[in-house]
């Protein structure tokens, strides 16, 4: 095991790796920008250094100031947590070039699942299945047509160049597809400069089920089962549980080998998530595959009781996971997680400021995984995220009660949260029937 | 080890900012320095126990000579260290510092070098004047912001 390991993060998610370092009996080195030396990572880490200013881009993002850190602290490995350097290829070359562990993947399992086609391509081979579509760029109207009359209506039309919507196009037949055609790439030449679309099958309310996997330097792969994760709101996710109503044991099962299937594509190490869209009649796609520690792992960690962020340092340090062999991962219970955000709960709006006062929720079956503390002030730099709520119960119905509860007894004074947000989710019928896909927060948009 | 100039830098900071307390950890030895006591308003509905910290005597020297000092410091020009790594006072372990305490120094004079990944910064001096000061020791390790020195100006 390393004797010194530097967090490349801050927050919620630099305090719990250094709570899994801890039990390790492995020192920490905290990095903090100007606006984070009161945060709660610096204080509980044994060593700190500031590596920049309040902008991310000069301190969190800054490559070399990271690893400089490392070494003038005498660090042997680098956490980097999620967000911020966790998904750069660069960043994890660099770090083993300068001879320190970074603790994930390789950097070529990084750069092959950051880039949309290649991953789908490679994962494609390893039969695992991704959403039907065109693939390449369309060439003509009729080419598009041929396409969507192979894989069925209805279809999306997306921007070759895009993302975050622009470009996009619904058809339900081949009259919405031939104007959506050319409104789609007219749309594409403004947004992006390059008027190239390509089409793919549109699922109606898809779920998203994510699957967590491990794998470790003794070419051992396994997975740890699922997460709904289909409450979310512009691709940020709000709740998120384990396991998912939709999964029966066949397809859990079977989704999982698509998962592992996906990973060994990849030659991948160390924790990862594989994302799928489901459809409403069982079908399953591969979406991306998330190269790092994700922000709702615990959801997993309190249904299998393994210690993911351990797992990921033992893995890092050459040592096989610690699950027995031969011993499949059994999950209990029921888990939710709950993300509390710095936010107006209506509007959404950002609510950084300082915590005049702060009680955690307790008690059987409740996990507060947080860096707040009362005093404390939330920078405007950064993400909003200030706490998770986890609950288990022996059931879904339980954990539900459990977390309204935990929710209720849950005090935050100072600024705006989302947990009257979360206390409305719970109040919808939908929720507490597992009614669920990505289009569940449309409601509470304004 | 703190050296009696770091000491009396974190007791001015504590004075100037008006903060509570401070404490620091700096390779194993720690300090802390309680400023004067806040005014305590108790809240009922607050509930939580609100503690004023008390004024430790052991790190406050006389309060003549602090004063004295703050006003030898007013107008100082410091240069801080615009990234992490190792502060180097020369070129080479061989060479001559770069500057010395009562150099006089031009805008733009390399004053030290900060290393990191290998690469050798040069840290410019930002104003003409006097080297009054000059914090880290040789080939220690420097945080961004750190001060590194303190100059003059003339």
């Amino acid at each position: 095991m390393f004797g010194k390991v530097l967090i490349a993060n801050r927050g919620e998610i630099a305090v719990r790796v250094i709570a899994a370092c801890r039990e390790l009996g492995v020192a920490t080195v905290a990095v903090h920008s100007e606006a984070d030396r009161e945060c709660l990572h610096v204080k509980l880490a044994d060593q700190s250094v500031c590596i920049g200013p309040a902008p991310s881009e000069g301190s969190y993002l800054n490559v070399s100031s990271v690893i400089a850190a490392a070494q003038i602290t005498g660090a042997e490995a680098i956490h980097p947590g999620y967000g911020f350097l966790a998904e750069n290829a660069h960043f994890a070359e660099v770090i083993r070039e300068s001879g320190l562990a970074f603790i994930g993947p390789t950097p070529d399992a990084i750069r092959l699942m950051g880039n949309k086609a290649q991953a789908r391509r490679s994962v494609a081979a390893a039969q695992v299945p991704v959403v039907p579509g065109s693939e390449r760029s369309l060439g003509s109207r009729d080419e598009a047509l041929d396409v969507a009359r192979v894989i069925g209506y209805p279809v999306i039309l997306k921007a070759s160049a895009g993302g975050g919507g622009r470009g996009m196009r619904l058809a339900n037949g081949d009259a919405e597809l031939k104007v959506a055609f050319d409104t789609a790439r007219s749309e594409a030449e403004k947004a992006f400069g390059d008027d190239s679309v390509y089409l793919e099958k549109y699922l109606v309310r898809p779920r998203h089920i994510e699957f967590q996997v491990l794998a470790d330097s003794r070419g051992r792969v396994i997975h740890l089962g699922e997460r709904e994760c289909s409450i979310q709101r512009r691709h940020q996710k709000v709740i998120e549980e384990s396991p998912s109503v939709a999964l029966t044991p066949e397809l859990r099962s079977e989704m999982g080998h698509a998962a592992v299937a996906a990973a060994r594509a990849a030659k991948y190490l160390n924790a990862g998530t594989v994302e799928f869209l489901l459809a409403e009649d069982g079908s399953y796609y591969f979406m991306e595959m998330n190269t790092r520690i994700q922000v709702e792992h615990p959801v997993t960690e309190l249904v299998t009781g393994v210690d993911l962020v351990k797992e990921q340092l033992r893995i890092a340090a050459g040592e096989p996971m610690s699950i027995p062999k031969r011993r499949q991962v059994v999950a209990t219970g029921h888990a939710i997680e709950f993300r509390i955000n710095a936010e107006d709960p209506a509007t959404f709006a950002p609510s950084p400021g300082k915590i005049t006062h702060l009680s955690l929720p307790g008690g059987p079956g409740v996990r507060v995984d947080t860096h707040l503390y009362s005093g404390y002030t939330i920078p405007s730099h950064y993400d909003s995220l200030m706490a998770k709520l986890l609950v288990w119960g022996e059931d879904r119905d339980e954990a539900i009660v459990r977390g309204r509860r935990a929710l209720e007894m849950f005090r935050v004074e100072g600024v705006k949260t989302s947990i009257p947000l979360h206390l409305k989710i719970l109040d919808e019928e939908d929720f507490r029937a597992g009614r669920l896909s990505t289009h569940f927060m449309d409601r509470f948009m304004v | 080890m703190f050296k009696f100039d770091e000491i009396c830098e974190l007791i001015r900071l504590v004075a100037s900012t008006g903060v509570a307390a401070l404490e620091v950890d700096h390779g194993g030895s720690k300090l802390r320095i309680d400023g004067v006591p806040p005014v305590v308003v108790a809240d009922p509905s607050a509930g939580g126990a609100m503690v004023a910290a008390a004024p430790r005597p052991a790190a406050e020297p006389a309060a003549g000579s602090l004063e004295a000092l703050a006003a030898a410091d007013e107008g100082l020009h410091w240069v801080t260290s615009p990234i992490v790594g190792t502060f180097y006072r020369a070129p080479n372990p061989d060479a001559e510092p770069y500057v010395k305490v009562g150099d006089i120094v031009r805008e733009g004079q390399t004053l030290c070098i900060v290393e990191a990944m290998k690469l050798m910064n040069e840290i410019e001096c930002e104003v003409a004047g006097t080297v009054v000061k000059v914090l880290p020791d040789n080939a220690q390790p420097v945080e961004y912001g750190e001060r590194l020195f303190a100059i003059r100006p003339a």
